[in-house]
This record gives structure tokens, sequence and C-alpha cells, in this order.
């Protein structure tokens, strides 16, 4: 058997710059796992390269032929195969006719349900080239774009029409320097002159325009990857995107220099940075300037006309300030000074006529106060089940005074502003600038609110209220750009999103697995993250609870009787798994009669049989569970472990503190590999199991007095010598990490106590002692974290 | 080149390869696309290559004349390959060095630009086609008209003629351009787009919002009911003709800012419900044209095509790639 090189290339039409490394990814996973199948094997791996016009494949050493297949293919049992004279059944006779055997060539195999018939095969592999023309109609049908679009094309594997991310415009398809025969074919409808099969062949384009010896465009014939390589980067295109990546940060960095200045780092533009190396076949940098005047524009919507849409890469100054330079990345081999100076020129009047447009919005923009604005906020509809922008800046402007001054106790100077900018929040919806420019919501608003002599309270507070969007611990916004306002920031964008989360699920609108179109998560991600990163983001040390911000949006919400028996029906499910309709009707204060009509009317919404037993199971995917995933995701995202997040986010989800869960996890992984610690960890489970054998009822003045055996009377006392810490901790939410070292201790008196104690005792008062005693066990680790989720993996 | 040379440039160049020479569309449309000549030939499996001037009205874009890159009406140039042809891409480039931009000499590029019309019921997949950064076409493969699917697949290119020309003649603001020679775009048009916008925004002397709200309301109501009865007596067509006149009454509706969010909502829904039905109105027809003894194949412009055809300038379906 011999290796020899594979090269596939797919010419297309210009592919979207965000698709193509994921298709370069699938590309590779996709053959690899389409050469495994037919069993070709592979001495070195699948490489691939992708540029809009192409993607690339090559396999250095690729056998020559198929492995062997050898296999053997059960059939029915000997007992059901042959009748009591020894004939073959109607299951014998049929397994040999689908195997195209005699029954007498069958084999018979044991296996642990018996003795089988059995068919041995063996197959010679084929040659690999014979292979390889289905294996390319199966790869390609693989790639799943985005987006696949029709363009008259099928294949010939018996599943018809063939779509693709863009037109499959030429194939190169080579295996040891030969074509290997391959067809996209054209549908009948399709058939005419201009439009014809696409052939594999071994013949390239290179840039549409550049390179090539002068003759761009023109076919050219390749032999191998590494010819064609080379010969592609003659014809101006760089198929590797590293290689694109490098020379455009190597442009940009000397481009910026040579104004004097070096690149802004604007979050947008790192976006930008990611996609530009996928717009284009050769990056080439020319630099442009604007009029000075333009700089009078607020940075936001300097950089949003150049970053977002133009494409460019705005310049700063030695003091990080927006200079009149940027700098865009053409398509251009860059070697012809006289072309980027056209590029530039024409590139700079592209912009000053954004630029000039912008001007006109903010000149305009600005000879109207924000509060005058408001009124056309009722025209514009948030939700049509929770009403208008004008509607939501109202709730937020409730809850987020309500969170200033209740929830993170401050002054009534700082829930006033929290309320003015909760109020003006939304009020950029109706400015042209953000017609315009709708990613400027927020930002803008700020920038009016500055204009209009807004303090700094409030109008970084409506600046920033649309952050956070990553759940990073060093995503923006950060305390130094919030400044005076990070307190009145932290109650606005809490309301907001809150009232986003809760509005929406009480609407009925939910994510359903990738599906956010409204994105209820990152809205969701957000409120948690400020909670969990509260003494960062603000400076205030405020544990506070999800219930907190929850109960008061909740409230707003509640303002039908179906909306008050939706909420009740959302307590939290693990601690009670379903409500009676009594208990409803106990909540609400809403009589029987109507909650069940209610529940009849929305009962798709309910499970049914659930409904009809009386009983409602909690809606699944309701705010409580939802939030209580996004916490363990953001927690995990943050790189705690699974395990440990499971541990310190177990409780009731209204009383879950972020920022406490958060602290127990810097600590934690000190602990969790100690043997104390894992002691205490694996006998857990046990305690809680036993814990709830105890029945409800009071408990004498000293439950523990039975208790007399040595370990029992030694857990007790580890326990009260080590709760008080531990109880400090849960108090102050400060010391966990002396909270987890006592809790640790515990450990090997609780496995003493197993060791040498059965609990339950025939005599019901030390039993019911000895039960008390591992609900005390339970409670006092309990409020720190289940560690019984912090079990070792096996 | 002047504006109107750089549509006689695009027509010859087109008539060229093939393409049926239209005329615009006499109803007030916000684009091409919207021209029978687009909506109703992508329908069904008649190949047709066709290419036209339509003036475009966007009502909410008008400037009082004093923006120079904004105009309440634009002309655009669209072109209908059907089916596609393999070779889409490169013709479209020809014609760009037929009207003297040279693509060696500056950066041109395709970005992804899916285009989409929710009142058409219409959407495909494309690229806006950048020179030095400047938008100057939308290359669209349609795959949905009328909430049908479409097979074969019809390339739509449509060039912004003022774009191209205000490049082409270096100039910033549109009313520089030079429409003819000695006559400037300001000249021609100028005091249409006053007036046009003065209209649009509802700056009505002696009419008061409300009655202009409720004037162009029941104008839509009328269109619409006109749109209707005239489709449910099978005169397509018109019917659409009228269907257009509501989507552009809806324009103006919002452009004035006669009309709230939800019930825009409800406006555009309305329209694209009275698209659809025509749409598929039309494909019966065309089902109906096929049954009748049609090939399916007849190529529009075909034999039309000039002489130039025979003497270098190979039609549509002979240009290979590269």
């Amino acid at each position: 058997m011999e290796h020899r090189e594979l090269l596939l290339e797919i010419g297309c039409e210009e592919m979207p710059a965000s698709w193509i490394p994921g298709i370069e990814a699938q590309l590779a996973e996709r053959l690899a796992a389409r050469l495994d199948e037919v069993r070709i094997e592979r001495r070195t791996p699948v490489r691939t390269f992708a540029a809009p016009r192409r993607l690339v494949a090559t396999v250095a050493e690729l056998a020559d032929r198929q492995s062997d297949l050898e296999e053997t293919v059960t059939g029915p049992p000997v007992r059901a195969a042959f009748d009591a004279n020894g004939e073959p059944t109607r299951a014998a006779l049929g397994f040999a006719r689908k195997q195209a055997v005699d029954v007498a060539e069958l084999a018979r195999v044991q296996t642990p349900k018996g003795e089988y018939l059995a068919c041995h095969r063996r197959q010679a592999g084929d040659d690999t080239r014979s292979v390889l023309g289905g294996l390319l109609a199966a790869t390609l049908r693989d790639l799943a774009f985005p987006k696949a679009m029709r363009w008259d094309a099928t294949l010939d594997d018996g599943r018809g029409e063939f779509l693709f991310g863009r037109p499959v415009r030429w194939l190169v398809f080579l295996y040891a320097s030969r074509v290997v025969p391959f067809e996209i074919g054209r549908t009948p409808g399709a058939e005419s002159g201009g439009v014809a099969p696409v052939r594999a062949g071994s013949v390239t384009y290179g840039h549409r325009f550049f390179g090539n010896g002068g003759t761009p465009g023109a076919p050219i014939e390749v032999t191998s990857f590494a010819d064609y390589r080379d010969r592609l980067a003659d014809a101006c295109v760089l198929i590797d995107r590293e290689d694109r990546r490098e020379r455009v940060t190597r442009e940009l960095e000397a481009g910026a220099a040579a104004v004097g200045g070096r690149l802004a780092t604007l979050d947008q533009q790192s976006a930008l940075h990611a996609e530009v190396p996928d717009l284009v076949e050769h990056p080439a940098v020319v630099r442009g300037t604007f009029p000075s005047e333009f700089l009078a524009l607020p940075d936001e919507v300097l950089s949003t006309t150049m970053v977002h849409h133009q494409h460019y890469f705005p310049v700063v100054d030695e003091q990080g300030r927006l200079s009149a330079h940027f700098l865009a990345v053409t398509n251009t081999p860059g070697d012809d000074s006289a072309r980027n100076e056209r590029i530039a020129r024409n590139s700079e009047r592209v912009l000053v006529a954004r630029l000039r447009d912008a001007r006109f919005f903010w000149d305009a923009d600005r000879t109207q106060r924000l509060d005058d604005r408001l009124d056309r906020l009722d025209t514009l509809l948030f939700h049509k089940r929770l009403g208008s922008y004008r509607d939501k800046s109202k709730r937020v402007e409730e809850l987020a005074k309500g969170i200033a001054d209740g929830v993170l106790g401050q002054s009534v100077e700082v829930a006033r502003a929290a309320r003015r900018a909760a109020e003006l929040s939304k009020a950029d919806l109706a400015t042209d600038m953000v017609g315009e420019f709708p990613e400027l919501q927020g930002a803008m608003g700020g920038v009016y609110a500055r204009e209009q002599d807004e303090p700094e309270a409030v109008w970084k507070a409506i600046y920033h209220h649309y952050l956070p969007i990553g759940v990073g611990a060093d995503d923006p916004p950060s305390h130094d750009a919030l400044g005076a306002a990070a307190v009145t920031w932290a109650a606005v964008a809490l309301a907001d999103k809150v009232d986003t989360v809760v509005g929406l699920f009480g609407a009925g609108e939910r994510p359903t697995g990738s599906r956010d179109p409204l994105g209820i998560r990152r809205q969701a991600q957000g409120m948690l993250r400020i909670l969990v990163d509260l003494p960062e983001l603000t400076g205030l040390d405020a544990r506070v609870s999800v219930g907190e911000i929850l109960g008061p949006a909740r409230e707003r919400h509640t303002n039908d009787d179906w909306s008050k028996v939706y909420w009740a029906l959302d307590q939290d499910s693990e601690r009670r798994d379903f409500r009676s309709i009594g208990g409803i009707s106990e909540e609400t204060g809403l009589d029987r009669g109507r909650v069940e009509r209610l529940v009849e009317e929305h009962s798709s919404e309910l499970r049914k049989a659930a409904a009809t037993e009386r009983r409602l199971y909690t809606l699944r995917l309701k705010p409580v569970s939802f939030l209580r995933e996004r916490l363990r995701y953001l927690l995990e995202e943050r790189g705690f472990d699974r395990r440990n997040v499971r541990a310190v986010t177990h409780q009731p989800l209204e009383d879950i503190r972020p920022l406490d869960a958060r602290r127990k996890l810097e600590v934690l992984p000190e602990f969790t590999e100690t043997s104390d610690f894992q002691t205490l960890a694996t006998l857990f489970k046990r305690v809680k199991n036993i814990a709830r054998e105890l029945g409800d009822g009071s408990s004498s003045e000293d439950p523990f007095r039975p208790l007399t055996e040595p370990a029992e009377r030694a857990l007790l006392d580890e326990l009260q010598a080590r709760r008080a810490v531990i109880d400090a901790a849960v108090d102050t939410g400060a010391g966990f990490r002396e909270a987890f070292a006592e809790a640790a201790r515990i450990g090997p008196a609780v496995d003493r106590f197993f060791n040498e104690v059965f609990v339950m005792a025939e005599d019901p008062t030390l039993r019911e002692a000895r039960l008390r005693l591992m609900q005390r066990v339970e409670q006092v680790i309990l409020q720190l974290a289940d560690v019984s989720e912090i079990v070792p993996e096996m | 080149m002047t504006f109107q040379e750089l549509i006689l440039t695009l027509s010859r160049f087109w008539s060229e390869r093939g393409c049926l020479l239209q005329q615009p569309l006499d109803v007030e449309v916000g684009a091409g696309t919207m021209h029978p000549e687009t909506f109703l030939r992508v329908i069904g499996p008649r190949h047709w290559n066709v290419a036209y001037v339509q003036p475009s009205r966007r009502p909410a874009d008008g400037r009082f004349g004093e923006n120079p890159n904004r105009l309440f009406k634009h002309h655009q140039f669209q072109v209908i390959l059907k089916p596609s042809p393999d070779a889409a891409q490169r013709l479209y480039l020809d014609s760009l060095e037929a009207c003297g931009i040279d693509p060696t000499r500056h950066d041109v590029r395709f970005e992804e630009d899916n285009w989409e019309s929710p009142t058409l019921g219409a959407w495909g997949i494309g690229w806006q086609v950048l020179l030095d950064g400047l938008e100057i076409t939308q290359f669209t493969y349609f795959q949905q008209a009328g909430g049908m699917d479409l097979a074969p697949i019809s390339v739509e290119l449509t060039y912004g003629l003022e774009r191209i020309a205000m490049h082409l003649q270096g100039v910033d603001d549109v009313y520089d351009l030079a429409w003819a020679p000695g006559v400037s775009y300001r000249k021609v048009r100028h005091r249409e787009e006053v007036e046009q916008s003065k209209y649009a925004f509802g700056k009505v002397d002696d009419f008061p919002a409300a009655e202009f709200g409720g004037t162009h309301r029941d104008l839509f109501d009328r269109y619409y009911a006109l749109g209707e009865r005239l489709l449910a007596s099978g005169l397509v067509l018109p019917a659409l003709d009228h269907c257009l006149k509501c989507s552009h009454t809806f324009n103006l509706l919002d452009a004035s800012g006669s009309i709230g969010v939800t019930e825009r909502a409800a406006y555009i829904l309305r329209v694209r419900k009275l698209a659809v039905a025509i749409a598929e109105a039309h494909a019966a027809w065309e089902r109906s044209q096929l049954s009748d003894g049609g090939t399916g194949v007849e190529v529009a412009g075909g034999d039309n095509a000039d002489d130039d055809a025979a003497a270098g300038h190979p039609p549509v379906e002979q240009v290979g790639e590269a």
C-alpha cells in the first residue's frame, strides 16, 4: 500500500467572512470522519485552509487503498433457525438470502444470549481513487452553513438538489497529482448556455483582479499542494488565514505609526480585526484622513461610523484620543502607491459623506431635550403584552429607585439620580441618531444627557445601562468607566434587565435551545453578573440576593389574574415539586374556581396531566430554573469547577447571593482535594438522606441529651466548636476560607459516627436524637454549600 | 461620463448580452424589485433576461433637496438574469469596466448582504458590491418571492446610478452631477426633491397631520380593496399596480409619522398578504401557460439582441467563468 497526496479546493463565490473559520473547521472534521468511515488510512492529518473564494483541504499521505473490511453479521438464534426436522426456517432462509449465501455456508456464534447464525464476510478494500467521488459528495453535503442557498445544483448521490453557502464555480480534486472525476450537476430547469456542471479538475483561479503575471483570473494548472500554495501566492491569494491575519496586524500597526498614532482599542474594533482577514484574499492597508472639524462629533459616533459601517480602523493619538486618521484594509496587493492613494481618497469621500449625515443628526437631535422625547416613546412598542418603551421606562424608574435605596441602601439623592437615569434611559430610541445607528442606543442617550447637563451619576448610568454583555470579570463596564455613576448605573441596569427577563417570561417568551431571538439569556446573565461583581463594579460590598431583585419586578408584572397564578406556580422547583390549586388560591387570594378556569385556559402552557390531577407541576424553564442555569453558566465560564458551582448554588434561587457564591468558589478549590473534606463530601449525601427521615415536630429543650456514645458526643462537640466560624461567614459574607476549613474538620467526626453508631436505634427517643444530630450537621454545612455535589468523580 | 451616458452604457452593455430592455414601471415604487419584470418574472420555470431603469421613491429618505447623498427619489438600474449564469459576477464586473471603472485601479469587493422584502415575501442571498468602500450595487440570488421557493434561481443586479455617477464624475454632492452635458442633476431634479419631501413629511399648508394621515389611510384602504377585487377576477397585473400603490401609501404614512408601531406591523402584513396572493395567482398563470405547450426555456431578449451580439459580444449564455 502506498500513501499519496490528496488535494481538494472548492472554489466558490465570496463566502461571508463570519462563516469562514467555522466552515474551515467543519471541512477538516467532516473530511477526516468520512475518510475514516470508508477506511482510508491517513498517515498525516487533514489540513484545511479557507479564504473568501475557496475552501481547501489536503492530506499529504493518504493510503491508495481502503483497508480490508472483516465483519460478522449476526442472524436469527439457532433455535429459531431450524425446525423439528432440522430444516431451515423462514428466518434462516431469509437471513441467508439477505447475505447472498446458502444456509449451509452460515456459521454459528456464541453470544451471551445463546447461539446464533452468523455470516462472516471479508471484503477487500477498493482502490482509493474509486471511492473518493462518493466521499466528496458526502463531505459537501455534511458542511452546514448558517444559511444555505439554492443555486440550481444537484449531486448524483440520490439526494437530488444540492444547497451550499455560495455557488461553487470550480473544483480542484487531485489524488496522487491526478484528477479524481467528480461533478456537481445542474437542475434541468436551469439548463442553458450559461449554466454548466462543475467538473473537478486541476485548475484553480487566483485573485479576481491581481497577480498571476499580469493576467488575473486566468486558469492556473496545479499538480500538488505545495505547487498550489505557491502558485496562488503568486496570484495574490494567501490561503492561510494566519498569514492574512499577521499581514493585517503588521500593516495596521505600521499604518498607525506612520501617522504618529496607534490603533484604538475599541471592543468593536477587535471584532473587526478578527473578521477582516476573512473579507479579503490578500490584505493591504491604506491610510485616510477626514477633516478635523468632524472630531467635534462624539467618539461613539465617529467610531461606529468608521468601524461598524465602513470597516475602517480608527487611529488614536498619544493621549488615546481619536485622531482624524483611519486605516482601511483592502483586497489588493498594496504594491501600487497610486492605487493606494486613489482608494484612500475615495474611502475618505465615503466616510465624510457618512460623517456629514451623522453631524446633521447630532445637530438636529440636540435641539430637543430628552425629556421632550418621552411622549414619542409611547408609540414605540417594547412588546405587545408589555406595552411601549414609555411603559417600560416607567417600570424601570420604580424598580431602579427601589434597588438604589431599598436594596443597596443608598441616600435619597442617589435613589433620585437612579430614577432620573431610568426615566431618560430609553429616550434616545426617539432620536434620529439612534434611528440611523441603532447600535448606539444607550451610549447616545448618555451623550445627549451629558449635553443637556445631567450630572455624571445620571448620564453615565444611561450610557452604560445596556451593559454588561460579557460574563467575564474583565468585560465592560469597568468601575473607572462608570465613575460617579457606578451605583446609579447598577440600579438602572439591574432594573432594566430584571424587568425584561421577568416581563418577557410572563409574556410567554422564553429561550428554547439555541433560539433566543429577544436575547433574554444575555439580559439574565447581565443582571446576575452585576450581582456577582458588585464590589468590583461599584465599590459597594453588598451581598444582594437574587430574590431582592426578582421580587419587586414580579410584583410589577403581576397585574392580571393569570400572571398572579403564573408566578405563584413559579415557586422553587427544587424544594416544592408541585403546587395544588388550593395552595395557589391561598397564595393569590383568587377563589378556586377562578384559578381552575385560568389553569384550564392556559393548559397548553401547563402539563395537562398535572392539571387534571389538580396538582400543578411547576413550569419548566421559568425564570427560577432559568436564572439558576444562567448563574451556573456564568460561574462555570469563569473557570470554576462545575461540581463546586453546583454545590454553592443549591439554595432556593431567591436566597442565593451571587457574590457569596463567587467568594465561596474562590476558596473552595483549596479544600476539595484534602482528605478531611473528601470524607465530609462523601458522607454528606448519607447525612442528608438520614436527616430526611426525621418527621416534623417540636424538639425538646435539649434534643441531644440522649446522646451518650463517645462518637456521637464527639461529633456534637465538633459541631458546636466549628459552627461559630461557619455561621459568622454565612452571616457576613467574609471568611469563607476559615469556614470551609472548619467544615472540613467535621469530616472525620462524621466518619467516626457512622462507623460506631447505628442511627436507627430501637429506642425512639435515642433514634430521634441521632436524627436530629444528622439534621444539625446538614444545617451547619448546607448553609455553606451542598458538599455532596463535590464527591470526587470516579 | 454623464448620468444619461451611464444609463445608455449599461443599457447597451446588457442589451448586447441578450437582455430585453424594459421601461420603468409607471407606478410609484421603492425599488426595481417591485416591477413585475422582476417580482413576477422570477417566479416559474421560464427563462428571462431583462434590464431597465427604475426611479425609486423612498419617502423617509427625502431631505428637501438639502442633503448631498440622500434623495426622496433615486434611480436604480435593474438587471434580472434567469437562470443566473455561472459567470454572473464576471459579467457584472465587465459592466463596470464598460462604465469606465477598472477594478484593478480600485478595491472592488463583494461583501455579504442578504436582501429581504417582508412586504413582498421575498428574499435572496448575496452581497453589496463595494467600490473603495462605496456601496454601488446590490447583487442578489433570489431564493423566494411571494413566499414561494424559486426554480430556477434568478440573479438580480441593482446598480445605484447616482452613486456610480458621483464616483465617475468625482463629485461629492448629488446635485452637482452632470445629467447631460451642461445640465446638472440639480437643474433636472432639485425642485422635485423639495416638493416631494414636503409632501412625504406631511408639510402641506392647511392640511393638518390628522387629516393628512386620514386621507392616506383612506387611500390605502381603497387601493387595497380595489387590488383585491382585481385579483379576484384574475387581473394579476392591475392588482399588482394597486398593491404597489398600497406599499407606497404606507411608506408615506410611515415617513409622515402618521402610524404607530403596532399599526405599522399590521400594515406591512396586509401588503404582504396581497403581494403573496398576487404572486400565487401569477404562478398559477405560469403553470397554465406551460400546460398550453410552452417549453419553459424560451429566452427573452435572445432573439432581440442587436447586431453587436454577433460582432463579438457574446450573449449571456456563452460567457464562461474567467
